[in-house]
């Protein structure tokens, strides 16, 4: 604002009045520091209105001088006597008082109540997040187990498609091998491709060995036992555990060595044999 | 009294801030039927007014020092501490009796206070009244003596806010030419 809108503005009038918002004092103050021409507007309305308030001067009553003379007497005694305490403060340049409207004070009151819910609902909100963050980090962890054991059962599948995939090959030769007399409840069955000479073992039945032990697999050849390896029980998915290769067999047998298997079977430790032809 | 003597507006501000008593009773003599004149026109009762003049000059001897002739006046400075201390009295005992709303609210008592004390010491106020409207008069004594504020005038006047500081700057630009012709 330049100097003549301050002066046309009506400020400089409502300012003299008492009618200035602190607001509105505080702009206008702004401009008497900034523009002498406004400050010298604003003395000579309140140099006239100062006239005005001297038009309405009345004599006050005549005893008031002296009330007031007694008191301030008293208190400079007791100022000097270092006994006087000032109780009364006053504005050091009293400026118009601004009186807050009572509908001020309850839209304040309104806000301030409104922010104390807010505040209250962000609380419990941030608690529930925290609950549903936990909820769904369960959530995640349980489907993950469902997915990789998925996998799992994806992986099962796959190895027995394979072992039925070998079964059902025609050139597949199925030895029965029963169990022994020592071991009457045991049985295996040697699946033996007549093309490819391959060689698998399926465990229907046999006791579960030491740590230290193994079965191995023999198979008879001109009466004589070769090596066809040893075999594991601890994975039961796999049902065809592919073993050595070999061209002729007249039998098969499986006989329980220590772990990695022995250069000659141990005859009293076979659980099954069975004829190859 | 010494009525001979005179002092300059710096002379007797030196000689209060050195709380010299004859410089206070010269200030007495010269300002307190102004001051009780606005005491008067704020609380319209003359015993109150009496205890508000006192009030008033207890106010000014006690907070002399910080008087600071760089910001204004010394007259507009007594002015200022007369009007709040005299509004203050008046919005409390106002509070007090819960009269404020109908002291302020209806047209006749509003007009019933501001009405002209018989005993005028000034023939020139009589000259102002004749002037000035009756509504011009109204606003500037309900914010000036009244300490009312833009709301509470609108409302008392009836008008809208907003026309409430372009009334009050005709009305005070009205006064201000009567004043001149004086």
């Amino acid at each position: 604002m330049d100097a003549s809108r301050f002066i046309s503005s009506g400020l400089i009038e409502a300012y003299v009045s008492g009618l200035a918002t602190s607001n509105e004092v505080q702009e206008l103050e702004r401009g008497m520091k900034q523009y002498p021409e406004v400050a010298a507007a604003v003395d000579d309305c309140q140099l006239d209105m100062e006239q005005y308030v001297t038009l309405q001067s009345k004599t006050p009553p005549s005893d008031l001088k002296q009330r007031i003379f007694h008191i301030i007497v008293n208190e400079e005694a007791a100022r000097e006597a270092g006994t006087f305490s000032e109780e009364q403060v006053t504005d050091e340049f009293p400026e118009t008082k601004t009186y807050v409207s009572s509908a001020w004070r309850w839209i304040a009151a309104a806000a301030i109540i409104l922010l104390l819910g807010s505040l209250w609902m962000n609380y419990v909100f941030f608690g529930q997040v925290n609950d549903y963050k936990g909820r769904y980090e369960a959530l995640t962890v349980t489907q993950n187990t469902l997915a990789s054991e998925s996998n799992l059962y994806k992986a099962r599948i796959e190895q027995m498609e394979q072992s039925f995939d070998l079964m059902k090959n025609p050139s597949m030769k199925a030895v029965k091998m029963p169990g022994t007399k020592p071991f009457p409840t045991a049985l295996a069955t040697v699946y033996w491709n007549q093309q490819s000479k391959e060689v698998f073992v399926m465990v229907n039945n046999l006791p579960e060995p030491a740590a230290d032990k193994q079965y191995q697999l023999w198979a008879i050849v001109d009466g004589k036992p070769v090596d066809m390896g040893v075999f594991e029980m601890s994975n039961p998915h796999e049902l065809l555990q592919k073993m050595k290769s070999i061209d002729n067999a007249e039998m098969f047998a499986i006989t329980l060595e220590k772990k990695g298997g022995s250069p000659v079977p141990t005859l009293d430790q076979m659980y099954v044999a069975g004829k190859a032809s | 009294m010494g009525a001979a003597v005179t002092y300059t507006e710096s002379e007797l501000v030196l000689g209060l801030k050195a709380r010299n008593e004859k410089h206070f009773g010269y200030l007495y003599d010269h300002y307190s039927p102004a001051l009780y004149g606005i005491a008067l026109k704020v609380v319209n009762d003359e015993s109150i007014a009496g205890d508000v003049l006192q009030e008033i000059f207890l106010k000014i001897w006690r907070s002399i020092e910080r008087y600071d002739s760089d910001k204004g006046r010394l007259f507009t400075w007594m002015v200022n501490i007369a009007r709040n201390t005299a509004i203050d009295t008046l919005r409390s005992k106002a509070h007090k009796m819960g009269q404020k709303a109908t002291e302020l609210g209806s047209n006749g008592l509003a007009s019933d206070q501001l009405a002209i004390h018989p005993s005028v010491d000034h023939l020139g106020l009589v000259k102002v009244v004749e002037q000035l409207s009756k509504e011009q008069r109204v606003i500037i004594d309900l914010a000036y003596y009244k300490g009312c504020t833009q709301e509470e005038i609108a409302k008392i006047l009836d008008i809208p806010l907003g026309t409430v500081k372009t009334r009050m700057r005709n009305a005070i630009i009205q006064l201000r030419n009567i004043l001149k012709q004086m």
